[in-house]
Parts: C-alpha cells; sequence; structure tokens
C-alpha cells in the first residue's frame, strides 16, 4: 500500500489511542504492571528478531545482552549521576558493539551450535556479574528512589513507565518494520533463508550478520536500562537464560520472523503467563508453568511457523484485504495499487 | 574475440578424492560456452570454484585479465559473475519477487532502494516469464520455475558471466526449448554464459564450444558436433563397442 490514506492505518492509530487511554480508566497497580511488562517483553522480542527473526541466528543469550544494558544503567546512575535517557544511547552502542565483537568469531556457526555460544556468554556475564563486587556481587544493585523525576527517570506512579514502554514498543516496531523492508533487510532475511545464496547474490553474510547483531542486542540493552530503572533493583538473575526464553517465546507463538507475529506473541504470551500464574500456582506451585509449556509445545507441534506464519498464507488473509481494500476505495475513492 | 574467463590447471582435492585433475579452458566473451559429462565428472566442482565457494588446490581462475583465485565467494556479484545451483535454493520463505529484489539490490546496479529494486525486479520477472508468479512462494511453484527463479535471481545480479548449472534437468522438452529461448535472448543482451548440461539437444543449439569431463578430468572440448563425433565421448557415454 503506497496511500498516504487508508483504513489500516486508521485502525492501527485507533488501537494506540485507546492503549493509550488505559490508564486513565485501569488505576490497579497490578494490571497497569502487567502492561507494562507485555510492552516490554514486546520490545525484547522486537529487538530479538533482528537477529533471530530476521536473520535466523536463534540467540537464547539476549537476556545476558538486556543486563548488562542494565548494569551501565544502575551503575552510571548510582556513581555518576548519568540520567538513563543518557545510558540508553551508551548502552546500545557499548552493547551493541561489544555483543558484535563478542559473537562475530562465531557468525561461521550455524543453528543450535550458534545458539549454544550465546547461551554460554549470557552464562559468562551472570557469573561476572555474580563474582564482581564492583557491581554487587549476587546481591545486585539498588537505585534509590530520590522522587518523582523525569531526569532519573523514576517516578512512584506506574503511569509514567506505562507511557515510556508504549512509546519505546512503537518505536521498536516503526524500527523493526524500517529494517524489514530496506536493503539491510532484504539481506538479512536472504542470509536467514540460504546463506550460499546469500553469497551468490553479493551478500556479505558476516558483514550484515555482525550488524544485525550491532542492532539487535544494542535495542535490548536499551530495554534494559528501562528496565533497571522501572524494578529500581537488579541483580545478576536479570541474565538468565530462562530470562532470555521469555523473550524469545512470543516470537515462536508469533511467528519467527514476522515482525508484527512478534509483537503480536509478546501481546499474547506475557498476559497469558500472568493470567496463569494468578490462576493456577494457588492450586499447585508450578502449575501455571506445566501449562505455559504445554501450550508453547503444541504451537511448535502443530504451527511451528506462528500465527504470523499461518494467517500468511490463509484465505483469511485474503479476505481481511480484500475488505480492507473495499472500505478504502469506498472512503477515498482509490483502487488498490496491489 | 577476448577471453573473459580463463581456467588454468584447475585442481581440487577433497583430502585424497581428486574431484578436478588439472582442468584448464577459456571462455570467449558473448559466448555461450557448455560443459557436459556423467555424474561426478567435477563439473559442479568447477563451478563451486569459479564462484568461490571452494578454493582450488591449485591453478588459477582469470577474469577479465585479473586472476581471482580464492576470492570470497560474496565479492563475485560485483565482479560481474552470477550463478544457480544444481540444487535448487530459493528462499523459501519470501515471494518469488522478493527473491529476485534481493538479487537486484546486491547486484551491480548498486540499487539502494527496496522500491528501486522492486521495479527492476519486475522488469527481470516480466523477461524471464515469472511475472505472473510474483506474489507466489516458491514452494508453491513446479520445478520448471523455481529453476527459472534461480535464473531470475541471478540475472538480477546484472551479470556479465552467468553461470547456469542444470537448470534444464528435470524440465520436458517443450520447457527445454523454453529455457534455450531464454537463454539464448540472455545471450544476445550481452550477458556471457557457461553452463552445465545433460541435455544434449539443448547444448548443441545453445553451445559453441563444448567442453567434456570425466573422472575429473578435461577430455576434450570443441563445437557440439565435434565433441558429439569423438570416439572417446562416445565411449564414455554409450559404453565401447564390442569386437
Amino acid at each position: 500500500m503506497k496511500g498516504k490514506m487508508s483504513i489500516r492505518y486508521i485502525l492501527v492509530a485507533l488501537l494506540l489511542l485507546i492503549v493509550a487511554l488505559v490508564p486513565l480508566v485501569i488505576d490497579t497497580p497490578y494490571i497497569l504492571g502487567i502492561f507494562v511488562t507485555t510492552f516490554y517483553v514486546a520490545c525484547c522480542t522486537l529487538a530479538w528478531s533482528v537477529l533471530g527473526g530476521l536473520t535466523g541466528q536463534i540467540s537464547l543469550g539476549h537476556a545476558g545482552f538486556m543486563g548488562i544494558g542494565a548494569y551501565i544503567a544502575a551503575i552510571l546512575m548510582n556513581n555518576a549521576g548519568i540520567s538513563p535517557w543518557i545510558s540508553m544511547i551508551i548502552a546500545f552502542f557499548v552493547v551493541g558493539l561489544l555483543a558484535a565483537v563478542l559473537l562475530s568469531p562465531c557468525f561461521v556457526l550455524s543453528g543450535a551450535y550458534f545458539t549454544l555460544v550465546t547461551i554460554a556468554f549470557a552464562e559468562a556475564f551472570r557469573n561476572l556479574f555474580t563474582n564482581w563486587s564492583y557491581v554487587g556481587s549476587g546481591q545486585g544493585i539498588l537505585i534509590p528512589m530520590k522522587g518523582n523525576s523525569l531526569y532519573i527517570m523514576r517516578w512512584v506512579s506506574k503511569v509514567p513507565y506505562y507511557y515510556i514502554s508504549l512509546i519505546m514498543l512503537v518505536i521498536f516496531f516503526l524500527v523493526l518494520k524500517k529494517i524489514d523492508r530496506s536493503k539491510l533487510g532484504y539481506a538479512l532475511k536472504t542470509i536467514r533463508e540460504d546463506e550460499d545464496t546469500a553469497n551468490a547474490v553479493g551478500i556479505n553474510p558476516f558483514k550484515y550478520k555482525f550488524i544485525a547483531t550491532f542492532i539487535s542486542t544494542g535495542m535490548i540493552a536499551i530495554v534494559g536500562v528501562f528496565y533497571a530503572n522501572y524494578i529500581g533493583y537488579i541483580n545478576p538473575d536479570i541474565l538468565k537464560h530462562s530470562q532470555s526464553l521469555t523473550y524469545v517465546l512470543p516470537a515462536i507463538i508469533g511467528g519467527i520472523g514476522s515482525v508484527t507475529g512478534s509483537l503480536l506473541g509478546a501481546v499474547i504470551a506475557t498476559p497469558l503467563s500472568e493470567f496463569l500464574n494468578a490462576s493456577l500456582s494457588g492450586i499447585a506451585g508450578g502449575l501455571n508453568l506445566v501449562v505455559y509449556a504445554a501450550i508453547v509445545i503444541l504451537i511448535v507441534l502443530f504451527q511451528p511457523s506462528g500465527i504470523m506464519g499461518w494467517y500468511d498464507h490463509s484465505k483469511v488473509r485474503k479476505a481481511v484485504n480484500s475488505k480492507l481494500d473495499a472500505i478504502d476505495s469506498r472512503l477515498f475513492g482509490r483502487k488498490d495499487e496491489g | 574475440m577476448a577471453e573473459l574467463l580463463e581456467i588454468k590447471n584447475l585442481t581440487k582435492n577433497f583430502r585424497g578424492l581428486k574431484a578436478v585433475d588439472n582442468v584448464s579452458f577459456q571462455v570467449e566473451k558473448g559466448s555461450i560456452t557448455g560443459i557436459i559429462g556423467s555424474n561426478g565428472a567435477g563439473k559442479t566442482t568447477v563451478f563451486n570454484m569459479i564462484s568461490g565457494v571452494f578454493a582450488p588446490t591449485s591453478g588459477n581462475i582469470i577474469y577479465n585479465g585479473k586472476d581471482i583465485t580464492g576470492t570470497k565467494a560474496c565479492y563475485y556479484t560485483e565482479m560481474g559473475i552470477a550463478r544457480t545451483f544444481q540444487i535448487m535454493k530459493p528462499l523459501r520463505n519470501m515471494t518469488v519477487l522478493d527473491n529476485v529484489i534481493s538479487g537486484a539490490l546486491f547486484g551491480r546496479k548498486h540499487l539502494n532502494k527496496a522500491s528501486e529494486a522492486r521495479e527492476y525486479a519486475l522488469e527481470v520477472l516480466e523477461f524471464t516469464g515469472l511475472y505472473e508468479k510474483k506474489d507466489l512462494y516458491p514452494k508453491d511453484m513446479g520445478t520448471p520455475y523455481k529453476k527459472r527463479l534461480e535464473v531470475a535471481r541471478a540475472l538480477a545480479t546484472d551479470p556479465e558471466l552467468l553461470l547456469l548449472d542444470e537448470v534444464m534437468a528435470g524440465l520436458n522438452p517443450t520447457e527445454t526449448d523454453e529455457a534455450v529461448e531464454l537463454f539464448r535472448k540472455i545471450n544476445e543482451n550481452g550477458t556471457t554464459i557457461l553452463l552445465i548440461e545433460h541435455i544434449m539437444r539443448a547444448v548443441a543449439s545453445l553451445c559453441q564450444k563444448v567442453v567434456v569431463m570425466h573422472h575429473g578430468e578435461k577430455i576434450t572440448e570443441g563445437t557440439p558436433e565435434q565433441v558429439m563425433n569423438d570416439p572417446y565421448v562416445i565411449e564414455i557415454y554409450l559404453g565401447k563397442e564390442e569386437d
């Protein structure tokens, strides 16, 4: 769609407006908390999908890189009084470069071997932080609450965090969409589909994997900065690889390789796990995890390409698209350019 | 005519196995050259060395007067060498159009915007007869179209030398004739073609020169008629006549 106005944009804008109005209606911190978690997990999933979804390099170490971002924010705040907003920029470049340089010798590895290396890196950093007294060892770092302030990104209420994470999510989504349609996106997707073909059309896999790793880990480090200030306390547990799974599973549910799918998966998966946690863990400890795992296994077994993988090849998509096009041409008097 | 590609004493060993043994031949600018030979003769290995997938054990590959032996695979597009794969390698989760856009974006047209590449990719699809299929996924098409997609993607990089690895295998006679027609058109537009093929009808009608390989060695080369009447070639293909 090349048109300026389209019913699609209007629908998206409407949805955004509704989401933006939620804090006016709901003031339960618990519910708002679920929203914030959903948003920042969605950000993490989107960041992950630059490398995992578009490039096909499945990383299970992204919690590690998010964690480093969080640590950078906490240390800079506590020791130098640097605003988290500036830390976001610093974290993006420092973590992005660090991860890309560290992982670059492993770009020749494919499939599960690359994944194993990413787990190893995250674990190495977790151990490092657990034993490093400068960063609080196993006890972690507390970012002291100094009252509501935009400069230090601290508020008692959850509402500002709601909007920050929502804006961050919108930006991340737009960045991902932009990458997806750009020359870079084509390079990454070609590498994902077939590295030999990528080479044969003149794409240097090493160069583009480096760029993808940089962007992906840099972006998740930004979320880490947000996380540190939202929670106000960080410890090495946030680098755990089970945390990485939390960011990867939404992509699997939504459809690896699809930007919209990653977002959709996160919007479904996080509230689902919260709901299961609230409703089942009272009956038997850990039951929620069992049910959650079962749902994920069923999806992987019967719909490995996720929701968007099904949707992209389904009749529903055609029906929906033609409906929307029909509305478009009625409203704006424009034929679909297809 | 000038030589575009010169292969000099090319040898490739896989551990103890000599896959290609001391092969030399030339490809003239603007020509269509064929490599034929039975399975396992080393044809594809030669291709893989010309396109940088393998580095040769010894020997040289000279392209446009420059020694390009051992250059990494991703730099050949820029030099103007494009290839197709014998075992088709479509980008499976991307539409036919997106497959070709990939070729167009990173080829010698130096397009930086996906929208420009799209225009050019559509031209290439039109030219290769895939325009109607542009929104399909590769898995939804039959073999003839997948083979065409391989060619279209390679062509989208705007190559000077096109390496075609058995792009006509598995096609019926009508489809083969269509493919032959397409390659002739590509060649007339100024692209030099080096192809591996088993279908002799296609080779005979397309190629000005044929190189015959057997067990990793070059046996002979010449026009299709010369080659097909060569007693040794006949012996390899059909067996020796008993006295």
